[in-house]
């Protein structure tokens, strides 16, 4: 008997249960429920002029009849009305020749005369684009007739060749958090982006208008986006397994670290080790713009990141546009670039890790809302030197201040920089813009110039401390720009004059 | 063990109706193992009427006005005679325990006065003594009389116990993963999710029946704690009518009447615990594409829409000052038993109702004044021990709590069945606001250097719904009982659009927003509700075994869980232009003038849908068990048992990778923990003489992953910035597979039992972990701080405990009302560290340091402290106590080799009570309390060889004092 009274007791629980589920309140007629309809979550994507159909969800009384109409924006439904039956209405369409958004208004009216709508959000894409959501794991070819669009965070694995056409476009979607989106090339994988002067590779964000069309007419700049618009998506990192100064060097297991602006939850981000003759492929004549979305407090992804990538590794004629955090950013490792604009970065233009043995040889460096350069040493005890070197700073231009120091290096390090001139004016509302933040201890300076009059030199050294030997006031432009006439800072004005 | 079960009904006692009358009750319970005594005859001397004890050993007598004399007796067991037992006109006289001492040969009878026996012995003593599971615990009638309000205090009163934040309860050191907080016996999720144990301090003792603390494990109880389970149990049945109200005022110098008290205009209905609205995600802020101005260019929206949908974000982002008022608190309980169907000359038990009610209401401001949040790092150099800061945070943090708690139940018993409806409800909601400048070291590894400020806005809002329903029903004479319970829960904890907005103060422009230094402000909504379901039932059968009393019980039990859990977050971004905030005011972010088209600011989001931190996780556990008590040598009785749990844990989430498209991790409804395991526990207690036991107990029991921990979440927590990772993420040398620990636990206890409760005891434990989980900083990850749940190496615990509760009357006689509660816990513990661990701390090794391959166990105290010392005179109704409790240096979290070991420091806290009861019937009670006298700061260090100790996180709670009334009409 007891038993029995404990069965109904869990019956009569399992029904208070169900009974919450249904408090739905009809006030249009107590006597027939509303009908209920729903669209899809999320945006259908379906290519020009190609056709698909939506499903929407609906529920009627069962007492009733319904019927129901459609309207397409952008898409021509081929069933604007029927009969519902069923839960689901199903909707065909074909689709326009322009790509954007679309949509499906369905309303549904039942026999007693109560109805519901519902929006059916579309989005028609160029039958050129593609959008990439998986990894890449065997080797892949993007070619310049079509538009790539990141649909996240798109690592190219270790093992697999992304090889990329000149005159191609990538574009980011838009997002922050989880949801930013970059290309990644991983330890071991091998990115072959070889653009020319005449077209170059751009990775930019899906709000930017460009197509490789204007690419091949030679139109490098965004019709549409300012160069100061930044964190429109990540940006490209490469990782190698080159020697990083991440902790002590007596034990090979802390060789590796993950990449600043990826999670841990992606091992992907791993990189350093011990080939510095590494090879992760070939970068040439790439502009990256409007990148830098952050996935957390201060863990943004920079515009062209290097992590630990190898000597073997060619990047040449790289073009950084309005990222918002660091420019060009080195995590060890001993790749070169030859050949660099960094326009209006919303951090850093030049940061410099743990280590990092290469030259950056050749380039300009145009208002950073950071600092200029951002040297930093190893931060183990593998200790090794890089070079800055020919290059030409414009740290107040077109009402852009540098925010940050022109030079901050750490009392450790270790970098030789030559030839670099720094354009006047360099001060902003009677505050000079400062050359170091810390200590100059382990870095050399050859013929580094400041076009200000001599007397004001001293008070570019943080507290007016002592200038350092090797720099001086005057000078002139270095940088040969000539080789860089193919950058949009070039072909917007920003070089000229120097 | 005692014969104490024989089952008869309850007698009806018919009223006599031409006088005056007044009730007298009583609850006759066996001395050595505090069950009730079932079917003991209860007797007017001289009068006709009388009573026998029904299935709670309680009676209930009607009598005229008059003073009488009770004669208590039962079969094998010395009789009772109870004086001067006044009963007036109309009121109840509660006499509470009565306890019966077994005596076969002389059966002598023993006189005590009713006066005695509600404040003596009887009442004070509260050890189970001869219980064979090692219990300790609390029953309603010390409560009663130690006058505490709610069950943290009287927690404080067993030894063994820690209590933490002046809510949560714990046993020997060994934190919360390993304790374990049941309500009248069924599982019940806390106000905080991630928590095992429930805050205690919501429950009036007015309305509990008893606390108890169960250091072992017998195969009757859930196999999930290791440490200790506390079950808290509520009234049914008031002894006497309650009717009783309480308010309290709490003063804590640096938080209350302070003018620097931070806060943020929120909703209306803040107060009550629960927001109405105004913090509501925004329309159209959950969809895969929001209006911004990259989907405006994208031809999504127009700009008149994304310029809504940033407006539609409350403007609001700064930390106000606001001066802070007292803290307060008000309850009203009510509840009484009642005989029915006593109607004249009616012959007919209809047996006894009981309800209780209680409704409270607290609100609280707690302001710290020197918050410090640190990171310190080792340096690359070995031969330089001391540690670089590569990011400090300071500031003030204001929080503003508001909790509302009603409890009901009713129950009903008949001769051989009680049945019992309890309802719970809990509503919570902490405001918090904090102010904080922020000092980033651009020299230590990974970070950037920078300065800044941030203000964050915070609403935690949480809720709890419980419903027990509770059978219990004895069969005649054949010695079974049928106990079944069916409990639904329902939790939630949401945090509704938490705010931050930091700017960089560094440089030549003040107060820019820079995404590479503080970050770009940022708006969160968290959400997590939780169902409970318990259903069990046990059997219990009592039998003779070699003419000895023997019981068996068994019985079943079924647990279901479910949790889903989200996060929304969403960034406030520029598209291009200035970033600079002339004013540094956050609230001047999202104004109109500023707001895209018009300026530059708009909101992004951060989510993905299906969303990566997003999850829904059940668990069911299916459990079995069966265990026997018996005599089996002289004075040697044992418990054996074993019990059976099937636990299945199913997860459907995702990670990022996934969520974006690509392959990725997708659970759906997959099991990630499904494990038959079988829990044997044996408890043998040998009686030395009377009143000395030697126990001995081996069980085995298990710890199992939370929720959050199986998961692919990654939580960030606002105020710090640090970043919780779920263990489903496979990374570097962690395969992501998060086990159940398994424990294996050795008991050995000497104990002696003196009069009026006093206690002795030296207890030896070993415990053994198979598998333990700790909170690993990921040694990788240099740029922030993540953290993971991971297995670890093997780890044992091996420690001593001295407890000793005593009567200072041996000193002098007049210091009889003195007591002194002492326990000390001395732990060794040792986990095995893996090679990872052990590499990346060979890493760091700093010169002339020696790095061993193992370490203390994460979470367990070294050593642990309590003492009390307590005053008590029921005579004069008043009781006293003073209260330490210390916890040894513990390791919280373990080192990545950059980021050295971090450690709590013992925390020295010295509580004062004081309880007085005034007035004739003493119906009326003062309750003066001081917290934290020694003014202890809470603090957490990196600790590191030869180094002096760096902050990791600190608070100051300060001193508080709280004086309450109450009254009972």
């Amino acid at each position: 008997m007891n038993l029995r009274l404990l069965a109904s007791l869990v019956v009569m629980l399992g029904l208070l249960f169900v009974a919450c589920n249904n408090d739905d309140d009809d006030t249009a007629n107590p006597n027939f429920n509303a009908p209920t309809l729903s669209a899809p979550t999320g945006v259908t994507s379906v290519e020009a002029d190609g056709s698909g159909s939506v499903d929407f969800t609906v529920s009627i009384d069962s007492d009733l009849t319904a019927t129901y109409s459609a309207v397409g924006t952008g898409v021509t439904v081929t069933n604007t009305s029927g009969d519902v039956s069923g839960s689901t209405v199903t909707i065909n369409y074909d689709a326009s020749s322009v790509a954007g958004a679309a949509s499906i208004a369905l309303t549904v009216t039942d026999s007693e005369g109560q109805s519901v709508s519902a929006t059916a959000v579309l989005n028609i894409t160029d039958e050129n684009t593609i959008v990439v959501t998986s990894n890449i794991t065997s080797d892949a070819t993007w070619t310049a007739d079509k538009t790539y669009i990141l649909g996240g965070r798109i690592s190219v694995e270790s093992g697999a060749t992304l090889t990329i056409m000149p005159g191609t476009v990538i574009k980011g979607e838009a997002g922050t958090g989880p949801n930013a989106t970059a290309l990644l090339v991983a330890r071991g994988a091998t990115l072959m982006a070889e653009g020319t002067a005449q077209a170059p590779i751009i990775f930019t964000s899906i709000a930017d208008e460009i197509t490789p069309e204007d690419v091949a007419a030679g139109n490098f700049a965004s019709p549409n986006l300012d160069p100061d618009i930044n964190g429109l998506w990540g940006g490209l990192i490469v990782l190698g397994n080159a020697t990083i100064s991440a902790s002590n060097d007596n034990n090979e297991d802390i060789s590796e670290v993950q990449i600043e602006g990826i999670p841990t939850s992606d091992p992907n981000g791993l990189y350093g080790g011990n080939d510095d003759a590494d090879n992760s492929g070939v970068i040439t004549y790439i502009s990256i713009r409007h990148g830098g979305s952050n996935i957390g407090e201060g863990n943004e992804i920079n515009g062209l990141t290097l992590g630990g990538v190898g000597s073997g590794t060619v990047i040449e004629n790289v073009e950084v546009v309005a990222n918002q955090d660091d420019g060009i950013e080195w995590f060890g490792g001993t790749v070169d670039i030859k050949n660099a604009v960094v326009w209006n970065a919303g951090d850093d233009a030049i940061d410099t890790d743990q280590a990092w043995a290469g030259t950056l040889d050749n380039f300009v460096v145009v208002t950073p809302s950071g600092s200029c350069f951002e040297l930093d040493g190893p931060e183990g005890t593998y200790v090794a030197r890089h070079t800055i070197k020919n290059g030409t700073v414009v740290a107040i231009f077109g009402g852009r201040v540098t925010g940050g120091s022109l030079i901050d290096v750490d009392d450790n390090t270790p970098v030789d920089m030559e030839n670099i001139h720094f354009v006047g004016p360099l001060d902003s509302d009677g505050t000079f813009l400062t050359i170091t933040d810390d200590e100059v201890g382990n870095t050399t300076f050859t013929n580094v110039t400041f076009d200000v009059p001599m007397g004001d030199l001293a008070n570019l050294m943080e507290q007016g401390g002592a200038v350092p030997a090797g720099i001086s006031a005057g000078g002139s432009p270095v940088a040969d720009v000539s080789v860089l006439s193919w950058t949009w800072a070039s072909q917007a004005g920003g070089l000229d004059g120097l | 063990m005692k014969q104490f079960l024989t089952f008869v009904f309850v007698l009806t006692i018919t009223m006599t109706a031409f006088s005056q009358n007044g009730i007298v009750r009583g609850i006759v319970i066996e001395d050595e193992s505090g069950f009730s005594i079932i079917g003991a005859n209860v007797s007017v001397e001289g009068g006709g009427t009388g009573a026998v004890t029904d299935l709670d050993g309680a009676f209930s007598l009607s009598l005229p006005v008059g003073t009488y004399k009770l004669n208590i007796s039962y079969i094998s067991y010395q009789t009772i005679i109870i004086e001067e037992i006044e009963v007036k006109d109309g009121e109840v006289n509660v006499l509470g325990e009565i306890r019966m001492r077994e005596d076969a040969e002389e059966l002598e009878t023993v006189v005590v006065t009713a006066q005695a026996i509600r404040t003596s012995e009887a009442a004070i003593l509260t050890i189970k003594k001869k219980s064979p599971a090692m219990l300790d615990g609390i029953s309603s009638s010390l409560m009663k009389l130690t006058g505490d309000a709610n069950a943290v205090e009287a927690a404080q009163r067993v030894t063994g116990v820690s209590i933490e934040g002046g809510k949560y309860v714990y046993v020997r050191g060994l934190g919360d993963r390993y304790s374990k907080t049941t309500l009248n016996n069924v599982d019940i999720p806390g106000l905080d999710p991630d928590r095992n144990t429930i805050q205690m301090d919501i429950f009036p003792t007015a309305l509990l029946d008893n606390l108890i603390v169960s250091k072992n494990f017998t195969a009757d109880m859930p196999a999930d704690f290791t440490g200790g389970l506390i079950n808290i149990e509520t009234k049914a049945f008031p002894d006497e009518k309650i009717a009783s109200a309480s308010v309290s005022i709490g003063y804590n110098p640096a938080m209350n009447f302070n003018s620097d008290f931070l806060t943020y205009e929120g909703g209306g209905t803040d107060f009550l615990g629960f927001d109405d609205g105004s913090r509501d995600l925004p329309a159209g802020a959950a969809a895969d594409v929001v209006p911004t101005p990259i989907s405006v260019i994208g031809g999504q929206f127009t700009e008149q829409e994304a310029n809504d949908f940033v407006s539609s974000f409350n403007p609001t982002m700064a930390a106000d000052k606001q001066t802070s008022f007292l803290n307060y608190s008000a309850s009203v309980s009510i509840g009484n038993q009642l005989q029915l169907g006593k109607s004249e000359g009616a012959n007919q038990d209809k047996g006894t109702l009981g309800y209780i009610f209680s409704l409270s209401y607290r609100n609280d401001y707690t302001y710290y004044d020197d918050v410090f949040y640190g990171e310190y790092q080792r340096l690359a150099q070995s031969e330089v021990n001391e540690l670089d800061y590569a990011n400090i945070q300071e500031g003030q943090i204001g929080e503003q709590n508001n909790l509302i708690g009603i409890l009901a139940g009713i129950a009903y018993k008949k001769a051989n069945s009680k049945y019992r409806l309890t309802a719970m409800r809990l509503q919570n909601g902490e405001k918090r606001a904090g102010e904080f400048t922020v000092d980033n070291n651009g020299s230590a590894v990974g970070q950037s250097g920078f300065l800044a400020v941030s203000d964050n806005l915070e609403y935690n809002e949480r809720s709890l719904t419980n419903i027990l329903l509770n059978g219990t029903h004895v069969f005649g004479d054949n010695g079974w009982e049928l106990d079944w319970r069916l409990s639904p829960t329902l939790s939630t904890s949401d945090d509704p659009d938490i705010r931050r907005a930091g700017f960089s103060t560094n440089g030549t422009e003040p107060f820019t927003i820079n995404a590479g230094e503080e970050g770009n402000p940022a708006r969160i909504w968290r959400s997590l509700s939780e169902v409970n379901a318990v259903a069990s039932v046990d059997l219990t059968k009592n039998y003779q075994f070699k003419d000895k009393k023997a019981v068996l019980k068994f019985g079943g039990r079924y647990t279901y869980k479910e949790r889903d859990y989200e996060i929304l977050q969403f960034d406030v971004q520029f598209f291009g232009g200035s970033q600079s905030f002339p004013s540094g005011d956050p609230n001047d972010i999202l104004v109109p003038d500023r707001i895209y088209p018009v300026g530059n600011v708009y909101v992004q989001s951060g989510n993905i849908f299906p969303n990566p931190n997003e999850y829904n996780s059940t668990a069911s556990n299916t459990a079995f068990y069966i265990s026997n008590e018996a005599e089996i040598l002289p004075n040697l009785n044992a418990i054996l048992g074993v019990r059976a749990e099937n636990f299945v844990q199913r997860h459907t989430g995702r990670d990022v990778i996934h969520a974006q498209g690509g392959d990725g991790n997708n659970l759906e409804d997959e099991k990630v923990l499904d494990a038959l395991d079988f829990f044997p526990s044996v408890n043998l207690i040998y009686g030395l003489t009377e009143n000395m036991n030697i126990r001995a107990s081996y069980s085995r029991t298990i710890a199992r992953p939370s929720f959050k921990e199986l998961s692919f979440a990654q939580i960030i927590d606002p105020l710090s910035n640090r970043i919780f990772n779920g263990s489903l993420f496979t990374y570097s040398d962690w395969d992501g597979n998060l086990m159940e620990t398994r424990i294996d636990n050795f008991d050995l206890r000497w104990e002696l039992f003196q009069s009026r409760g006093q206690l002795l005891s030296v207890s030896g434990f070993y415990k053994s972990f198979d598998n333990p989980i700790e909170l690993i900083r990921i040694p990788t990850q240099q740029t922030s701080s993540e953290f993971q749940p991971r297995n670890v190496g093997d780890g044992q615990v091996y420690g001593v405990e001295l407890e000793i509760r005593k009567s200072l009357s041996f000193i002098a006689p007049s210091l009889q009302n003195f007591g002194l509660n002492l326990n000390i816990t001395l732990v060794e513990s040792q986990i095995e560290m893996t090679e990872r661990e052990f590499n990346s701390r060979e890493n760091f090794q700093r010169d002339g340091e020696v790095i061993d391959d193992t370490r203390a166990m994460a979470g367990q105290a070294p050593y642990v402290i309590n003492a009390g010392l307590t005053y008590a005179n029921p005579q004069i109704g008043m009781d006293a106590g003073l209260f330490y409790n210390v916890k040894g240096r513990t390791l919280e979290i373990i080192s990545s080799g950059l980021y050295p070991d971090v450690f709590f420091r013992p925390f020295n806290s010295l509580n004062f009570s004081l309880n007085k009861k005034l007035g004739k019937d003493q119906n009326t009670a003062i309750d003066f309390q001081v917290s934290n006298i020694l003014n202890a700061r809470l603090e957490r260090v990196f600790s590191s060889f030869e180094a002096e100790d760096q902050f990791f996180s600190r608070f100051s709670p300060g001193i508080s004092f709280s004086l309450g009334v109450s009254h009972n009409f």
